[in-house]
């Protein structure tokens, strides 16, 4: 399975009265992963609309390992699992950049949706092909 | 497979089976989901992720293609109703 991995700096901002990363911008740092990812295939979030769908999230899990620091460069891993369903689902790994320590690893699951908002039980035409090649990339070793 | 189609009561029963083993609902059995009540919600409280995994199986059982939720309202409004779908779908693959 290949990752892609993302390089960001946990912000002033991102941090909270303990001194530690607030876990809700782990979601955000997956975001910024899977945008990374999506990016290579003509997936973002405009590009998919272009085709005529949305993909929003249906499931979130996140496990949280270690602390992160105000300051800490931290890397986003980001792949995609080949689905048995019409699903999009995303894992992810947020290491610490200085010696890879986990910090969290979490999962999201995606439905499509036609902008009409009535969800799709299959993949096709245009769609089919680009997700075909993000799991073909994500596969490879 | 054309005999398990054609036959109704048998087709209803295998549907039942199908979706229990597909959904892995352990503590539900065939008789007690009833042919005319729905699948969704109110009825027998499938969601939408459990209309994905449905679709799947029903593809690979009588290779019969439900695209999106437009068509799948009508397939999957009951037992009855997917019975008939199935029927009606696998007769126009052998007309074509």
């Amino acid at each position: 399975m290949r990752w892609l991995e993302t390089e960001e700096v946990v912000r002033f901002n991102e941090v909270d009265e303990w001194g530690i990363a607030w876990h809700g911008h782990y979601i955000a740092w997956f975001e910024v992963g899977r945008m990374a990812l999506v990016r290579r295939f003509d997936l973002l979030p405009r590009q998919m609309v272009e085709l005529g769908y949305i993909a929003p999230v249906i499931r979130l899990k996140c496990d949280f390992k270690h602390p992160a620091i105000c300051g800490d460069s931290i890397i986003i891993r980001t792949t995609v699992i080949k689905p048995e369903i019409a699903v999009l689902t995303f894992k992810f790994e947020i290491l610490l950049k200085k010696n890879r320590t986990l910090l969290a690893r979490g999962e999201t699951t995606q439905v499509l949706l036609t902008t009409a908002k009535k969800m799709i039980y299959r993949f096709s035409g245009e769609l089919a092909k680009r997700i075909d090649k993000l799991i073909y990339y994500c596969e490879k070793k | 497979m054309e005999e398990l189609i054609n036959n109704k009561e048998e087709l209803f029963e295998f549907l039942k089976k199908m979706i229990i083993d597909t959904l892995r609902l352990e503590d539900i059995t065939p008789d007690e989901i009833e042919n005319h009540a729905p699948l969704f919600k109110e009825g027998l409280g499938l969601d939408s992720i459990d209309a994905l995994e449905l679709v799947v199986a029903i593809e690979k059982i009588f290779n019969i293609i439900i695209e999106d939720e437009n068509v799948g309202q009508k397939a999957f409004a009951s037992i009855t109703a997917l019975g008939m779908f199935i029927q009606d779908e696998y007769q126009q693959v052998q007309a074509d």
